[in-house]
């Protein structure tokens, strides 16, 4: 039966998995959480909350430094903040079948990153538009693996803004962090290098559980027994994902990847038919 | 060392010291709820939720509370504060840290989401 003690030991592998595969814990907790019978709003609500530590703790070494672009940040906050809030709102609001149907339907959108990742190069881009340039979305960072410092300057602002606020929107509704849709939005539209990008992302994910959370915090829907194990137990996952994370292949990351998000989106598909 | 570089150097401090806190302090709460309770359940029981009309409200009453005898739950309750709280505290720290630049830009954009943030925690 699921007690704190089992919801932490099952909390850390998901952490580690989520660190791995780029999908983020809580896209993985949330359906793992129905599965063994949490009411899916309280499961959305409690992994808003335990996004805040795996997405603060593993961004504080990247922030310090100096890969995460914090204007960036700051100005695509914006974005995302407002998208969570709405976001939330409507969850709070719906029936939860259709939770299940907008969970399963985000993640088919994770398997065209992945695709992205594997064709697209990242490629330091010329000319800049005005609303980027006047935000002075720019910046550099010694990239480690390449032994120098890589200038970029940031790309469609507004554009990417808008495509923040989507993610924003699926990251409150859905009680996840979104970021492999935050990272596509920033490496396609933005045109920030890959490294950037996802420490970036991370950056984000944080503040934008917050502003979801500020909505589940006055709806009721925050149970401690399950927020402080959960908490626990994938930040320790997380941070163990992130140390091996360069040890693995790309191959087995790829295939272990499609193996989950095939399950997570079977599991609320059937769950949201059975429901109706 | 610049001082843009001393600005992600200590949001990166108070990002990471807030987790470690805020976890230390529910793994604690966790121990104490067994010691009190003799079971690790989950339960839905109202009084293990937190919520409220006002986040802030929410932070004084929990300190001001009487919890003797329920010092699991208090616990528990000040580490997801802790934690809703380290963003936010990054968040002040930031129009801060733009209002000394003087960069008039970056102050409007943190403070929208400051203002928006505060209203959305406290309203």
């Amino acid at each position: 039966m699921l007690n704190m003690v089992s919801l932490l030991l099952i909390s850390a592998p998901v952490g580690f998995l989520g660190a791995l595969t780029g999908l983020g814990g809580a896209s993985i907790l949330v359906p793992l959480l129905i599965l063994l019978g949490i009411p899916v709003k309280e499961a959305i609500a409690s992994c808003m909350v335990t996004i805040i530590a795996t997405s603060s703790g593993s961004a504080s070494s990247y922030v310090r430094k100096g890969i995460t672009n914090v204007k960036v940040a700051f100005y695509l906050e914006m974005f995302t903040t407002v998208g969570a809030i709405v976001g939330a709102t409507i969850t709070t609001v719906i029936a939860p079948v259709y939770l299940y149907f907008f969970f399963a339907g985000f993640l088919i959108t994770s398997f065209f990153r992945l695709k992205e990742k594997v064709t697209g190069d990242f490629a330091v881009p010329e000319y800049q538009d005005k609303l980027s340039r006047w935000l002075d979305l720019h910046g550099s960072y010694f990239d480690e693996a390449k032994s120098k410092l890589i200038e970029y300057k940031v790309q469609n602002a507004l554009l990417g803004g808008l495509g923040m606020l989507i993610a924003g929107l699926a990251a409150g509704m859905l009680g996840i962090g979104a970021g492999a849709f935050k990272v596509t939005v920033q490496e396609s539209i933005l045109k920030l290098p890959p490294k950037v990008s996802s420490t970036t992302s991370n950056f984000i994910i944080g503040m934008t559980a917050l502003a979801g959370t500020s909505i589940y915090f006055f709806s009721g829907l925050l149970n401690l027994t399950l927020m402080a194990p959960m908490a626990v137990g994938t930040t320790l996952g997380a941070v163990a994902g992130g140390r091996v994370l360069n040890k693995l292949g790309n191959r087995t990351l790829r295939i272990l990847f499609y193996v989950i998000v095939a399950f997570l989106i079977a599991q609320m598909l059937y769950k949201g038919v059975t429901s109706v | 060392m610049n001082s843009e570089h001393r600005f992600d150097q200590a949001i990166g401090y108070v990002l990471i010291t807030g987790v470690v806190i805020s976890l230390l302090v529910e793994a604690t709460g966790i121990l104490l709820y067994y010691l009190s309770y003799s079971h690790f359940k989950i339960s839905s029981e109202r009084t293990l939720f937190i919520h409220g009309k006002d986040f802030f409200d929410f932070v004084i009453e929990l300190f001001k509370g009487d919890y003797a005898g329920k010092r699991a739950v208090f616990l528990m309750s000040v580490g997801v504060v802790i934690l809703i709280l380290t963003p936010y505290i990054r968040l002040l720290m930031s129009v801060l840290y733009f209002a000394w630049e003087k960069n008039t830009k970056y102050i409007f954009i943190t403070l929208f989401v400051l203002l928006l943030l505060t209203i959305s925690l406290a309203a």
